[in-house]
């Protein structure tokens, strides 16, 4: 994580400036006795409450609680799987989630993108997500960044993530940010859908199949979403596979869906594990 | 959400150790003991003291 961006490291620094300034100004003061910890592995009261009903899992506990609020997220995209993929993971108590998409909201995006309400018509996609996210959950922070990811911006937006989530719309997109997580050995969470369909797909670069090892090239003339249409609750669903992902990849509470995908045919509800294995000859991660 | 506390606190102990937790008579007094036993933990109950060895 880096330590500059996450809120604990802000008010832990602004604590050492002010107790610094106070010893300056008067050094004979008596220093106040250090409050004890927070009970409940580390955890304030007001955690607790909030986060009790993940708390209680037997897979979660104090552990994970800390290993999501002491992560870095960056989520590429502020659309239709964006919008459980932030909502899940601010609400779950992440230490800091970016979200960056160079457009504005548009009347055709309310249908599936629940982050975005008829007021937002025209105010950029990243600030009116993150708007609502902070209303979520005001102990995450959130950064909105209205920029387009593309090969040449993806190193350094990509930098310092714990866990990526491209829940973009493009394949040059998914390409550019799995060729910049491979570069930077940042895990990655990888999903697409259209009509009832999608995929999920949890990369760890160096150590499982990336997405190029599982789909080498682009499909020719893929539809879009304009052309071909989506569903909201199909969007939905894959967005909340992946926003699990990106818990398991942070927490390890269970094992991600790695070295291949989840197919997901929500016509027929069915839902196909594909094994893909990792390619020598991949030009992202074969040399890692 | 005393479950929970109790939980969060037998965490932070290691197998074998034990833990009580006072409760006043209610809903927590029946539900923490069981599950805690559902956790794998031994459990006793003494008025409204829930003994709980860590498994």
């Amino acid at each position: 994580m880096s330590e500059g961006a996450s809120r604990r490291g802000f008010f832990r620094d602004l604590g050492k400036a002010v107790a610094s300034t106070r010893d300056a100004l008067a050094p004979d003061a008596q220093p106040e006795p250090p409050a004890p910890p927070p009970p409940y592995g580390g955890l304030s009261d007001a955690e607790v409450e909030r986060y009790a009903r993940q708390l209680v899992l037997p897979e979660w506990g104090a552990a994970a609680q800390a290993a999501l609020s002491e992560a870095d997220v960056l989520v590429v995209g502020a659309g239709a799987l964006a919008a459980p993929v932030a909502s899940y993971l601010v609400g779950a108590g992440v230490g800091r989630l970016g979200i960056l998409d160079p457009d504005v909201v548009e009347v055709s995006n309310l249908h599936r993108q629940t982050l975005h309400f008829t007021p937002d018509l025209g105010v950029p996609k990243a600030e009116s997500a993150a708007a609502k996210l902070r209303f979520l959950n005001p102990d995450v922070v959130v950064e909105p960044y209205q920029v387009r990811l593309e090969e040449d911006n993806a190193a350094a937006l990509i930098e310092g993530q714990d866990v990526v989530v491209d829940c973009s719309d493009s394949f040059a997109t998914r390409y550019a940010v799995n060729a910049a997580c491979c570069a930077a050995r940042v895990r990655l969470v990888e999903a697409g859908v259209l009509g009832l369909q999608g995929m999920v797909m949890s990369i760890k670069p160096g150590r499982t199949a990336c997405y190029r090892c599982a789909f080498p090239a682009a499909p020719v003339d893929a539809p879009s979403c304009a052309d071909a249409g989506v569903l909201g609750p199909a969007a939905g669903v894959v967005g909340s596979l992946q926003a699990l992902e990106a818990m398991k990849l942070l927490t390890g509470v269970a094992p991600a869906l790695t070295d291949g995908f989840l197919q997901v045919d929500l016509a027929s509800a069915g839902f196909l594990r594909v094994h893909a294995s990792r390619r020598a000859d991949c030009p992202d991660c074969g040399k890692l | 959400m005393t479950w929970v506390r109790t939980k969060l606190a037998l965490e932070a102990l290691r197998p074998g150790d034990v833990l009580d937790v006072r409760c006043r008579p209610g809903e927590a007094l029946e539900n923490v003991p069981r599950s805690a036993r559902e956790a794998g933990h031994a459990v006793s109950v003494e008025g409204t003291t829930i003994r709980i060895v860590r498994a």
